[in-house]
């Protein structure tokens, strides 16, 4: 039950209603495990391991013959082979696929709710265009997380190494250490970061009491910041890590999982097996700004 | 300066500097939110009044080395101003970089995390030298005044004098006082020496900050650093021309020969200045490169086109021009010839940061970035303008005070009579 699941569904291969309530049930579980993080985010370290174990969802082995995987459980299991691997033979990469982007800013909104973001603070802010005179007009969406540079030149201007390029590429920004300086802000050529000046979306409307859902800490970077007036995250700067909390649980980046186009695609570089290995190898592909020498990690189909 | 423009001026420094202080202390319970800067444009007056700042310490600095170092010495006499200038500059330029950080208080992380491959943080270490030698410098010019104000002053003053004169004894006779005063230019030459690098490194430096930025195509130029540099003397000597005029005595027959040496410098540097800048437009314009050609059309035809007319231009270069060419007998139009450059620089400073925000380093961008803290647009909360001109007339307030009670202008000249000696009379409220 619920073993497969067609690329994209078709009649004649719907399960049953049976399967399919639990096929869903485990779908979900595995979307949103990222729920739980919290709680196990506040965890001791050994607890957290273990409960690891117990939220990771199982993924539905594929049959041989049954048509195309789901990507989702292709890129799961992409993702948890990366991870048996050091962390420094690890090279995740993100494809997105602007034909099949319908800008419905699902995914910059999942990040805001993942990662608890507050007005004024985007990861993942979707671009739109418009190509074309009327009659014939065409629009183009073109979701800009942060690139995550093979050589990012946002990193070696922190004067506190505050930001810096994890083994595994993942180009990060310990809360914590930095001073909110915001010469990262203008070394990125993407405006893939942004500063929290400490907004809030209750005191923004004259309601002078912060609504619980604002003060839920971020679990980002897998520690816990409580977000209050002037401690950190507040006065940081503040980027897409490609949900390096959720990655080093076994789940994909919230943005991926959202993506109600499955435009966004997510998984190791490094790995020729792996589903974004596979789709960079395609003549289509193309990066932002490439002549500037950065070598985004974030690739683009067109 | 007369009496009564002292007192006033110290008065109005002293309200306004202490509403800064009121607003500083206000910016660190509040926040970085009292500011109306964005995501998209993250450094703005603050940043701003940063560089030119430190561009006037480091201006004024090089300038003294003129007199120390290249031996200018008809300009003696405006020496400790200039070095005296510096120091309060820099302090000025430094906190208003600090209170720009999201997390003041975390600023010794650069001391243990310090990253070699940050501008930024080669610069924090630049400072520390920089103010250091200017310090020292200073020091040996004023020590044997120091001394003898210590000597000759009673209760808290001399307690302040004890403090700065860090010990140092009056030298006796006519012969050790040569002696002393001969060592004090020699060390102040080596010093200075020392310090040359050190200032070109700390303004160049602060236009590597932004010249090493390829994201920002108007500021990624090889000639970035050198306008910085050269826009710093220009500041100097505006600044300079100023102070002499005004402060330096005006009775003294060299006075107007010292002034008009002033501003032969500053036209020289101006000119310098004015040159780099048209070429920099020129390739600019020639390159078309959208984001250059779009920066120096919102700088020029833009909503603040004022800041390049007005101020660049009108202020910063011909007013001082018109001043020079056409009252070159008055110190005192050439003094406010000097103010001119001294404060239009305020707008080069501008015009050098903020710009280079303006357009959306992704086509469309701007369009989907809507809150606030996210937008294109800049204009300085009333915050920033309050907390600016406060820290500004406080560092005016602390120029005054320094003035008055520090040995700015005179030497301490012991004449050896009957075995005692006299100083000449020193007149610091002057
Ligand atoms: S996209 Fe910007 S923030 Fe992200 S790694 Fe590259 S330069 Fe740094
Ligand atoms: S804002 Fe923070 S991360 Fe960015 S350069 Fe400054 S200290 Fe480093």
């Amino acid at each position: 039950m619920g073993k497969k699941l067609k690329g994209v569904p078709s009649g004649e291969h719907s399960p049953g209603m049976e399967e399919r309530r639990a096929f869903l049930k485990k779908f979900v579980s595995t979307v949103f495990a990222g729920v739980l993080a919290p709680a196990i985010l506040n965890a001791a370290p050994e607890e957290q391991a273990q409960s690891v174990q117990q939220v990771l969802p199982e993924i539905p082995e594929p049959e041989p013959g049954e048509g195309m995987e789901n990507p989702v459980f292709q890129m799961m299991r992409d993702l948890r082979r990366a991870l048996q691997k050091p962390l420094e033979e690890r090279r995740w990469i993100m494809v997105i696929d602007l034909r099949k982007c319908v800008g419905c800013n699902a995914c910059t909104v999942a990040c805001i709710a993942e990662n608890r973001l507050p007005p004024g603070v985007v990861y993942r802010p979707v671009i739109e265009e418009e190509i074309g005179e009327y009659p014939n007009v065409t629009r183009r969406f073109i979701p800009r997380p942060c690139m995550h540079c093979e050589h990012p030149p946002c990193t070696p201007v922190c004067p506190v190494k505050a930001t810096y390029q994890r083994a595994d590429g993942i180009v990060v920004v310990d809360y914590d250490r930095c001073i909110g300086c915001r010469y990262c802000l203008t070394a990125c050529p993407y405006n893939a970061r942004t500063f929290d000046f400490g907004e809030f979306y209750t005191e923004d409307r004259g309601i002078h009491s912060l609504m619980p859902y604002e003060q839920v800490p971020t679990g980002e970077y897998n520690k816990v910041h409580e977000r209050t007036r002037n401690e950190s995250p507040v006065g940081n700067a503040r980027k897409c890590h490609f949900c390096v909390h959720r990655i080093e649980r076994g789940l994909l980046p919230q943005c991926v999982v959202t993506c109600i186009g499955r435009a966004t695609y997510f998984g190791d570089r490094n790995d020729p097996h792996s589903l974004v290995s596979q789709l960079i190898a395609r003549p289509n592909i193309m990066q932002l700004k490439e002549e500037l020498g950065t070598h985004p990690k974030v690739y683009y189909l067109i | 300066m007369a009496h009564k423009t002292y007192k006033w001026l110290t008065i109005l420094t002293g309200i306004l500097g202490t509403i800064g202080v009121a607003s500083v202390i206000y910016r660190l319970i509040a926040g970085m939110k009292i500011t109306w800067l964005s995501s998209s444009v993250p450094w703005g007056m603050w940043v701003a009044l940063y560089i030119y700042f430190i561009g006037l310490s480091a201006g004024s600095f090089l300038f003294s080395t003129l007199i120390y170092v290249f031996g200018q010495k008809e300009l003696e006499k405006a020496g400790r101003l200039a070095l005296l200038s510096a120091v309060l500059a820099l302090v000025a330029g430094l906190f208003f970089v600090w209170i720009d950080l999201g997390h003041p208080f975390r600023i010794i992380n650069i001391a243990f995390h310090w990253n070699s491959s940050s501008v930024l943080a080669w610069e924090i270490l630049f400072y520390v030298f920089y103010i250091t030698c200017v310090f020292a410098e200073l020091w040996f010019l004023m020590r044997c005044d120091l001394a003898y104000m210590r000597d000759q002053s009673h209760g808290f003053k001399k307690k302040v004098y004890k403090l700065l004169a860090l010990g140092w004894q009056c030298p006796t006779t006519i012969g050790s006082f040569r002696a002393c005063h001969s060592q004090s230019l020699r060390v102040t030459a080596i010093l200075g020496a020392i310090g040359v690098p050190l200032a070109i490194g700390v303004h160049g430096g602060t236009g590597a900050i932004f010249a090493v930025v390829k994201a920002r195509p108007y500021w990624y130029s090889p000639i970035f650093p050198i306008i910085f540099l050269v826009s710093a003397l220009v500041s100097g000597a505006g600044l300079m021309t100023f102070l002499y005029a005004f402060l330096g005595d005006k009775k003294a027959p060299d006075h107007h020969r010292i002034v008009l040496k002033l501003s032969q410098w500053l036209m020289l540097f101006l000119g310098v200045d004015v040159l780099l800048m048209i070429t920099e437009l020129l390739v600019g314009i020639y390159g078309s490169i959208p984001d250059h050609i779009a920066v120096w059309n919102q700088i020029m035809f833009g909503e603040y086109w004022y800041v390049f007319w007005i101020g660049q231009m009108g202020l910063t270069v011909l007013t001082p021009i018109l001043f020079f060419v056409l009252k070159k007998g008055s110190t005192f139009w050439m003094g406010m010839g000097g103010l001119a450059v001294a404060t239009g620089i305020i707008s080069v400073r501008f015009n050098l940061v903020i710009p280079a925000f303006v357009t959306p380093p992704i086509p469309h961008l701007d369009e989907v970035m809507n809150h606030i803290r996210l937008s294109f647009e800049y204009f300085p909360s009333p915050m920033e303008w309050i907390s600016s001109i406060g820290i500004i007339a406080l560092v005016v307030f602390f120029f005054l005070q320094a003035y008055k009670f520090l040995p700015v202008f005179e030497h301490y000249k012991p004449h050896l009579m009957q075995g005692t000696i006299q100083a000449k009379e020193v007149n610091y409220e002057a």
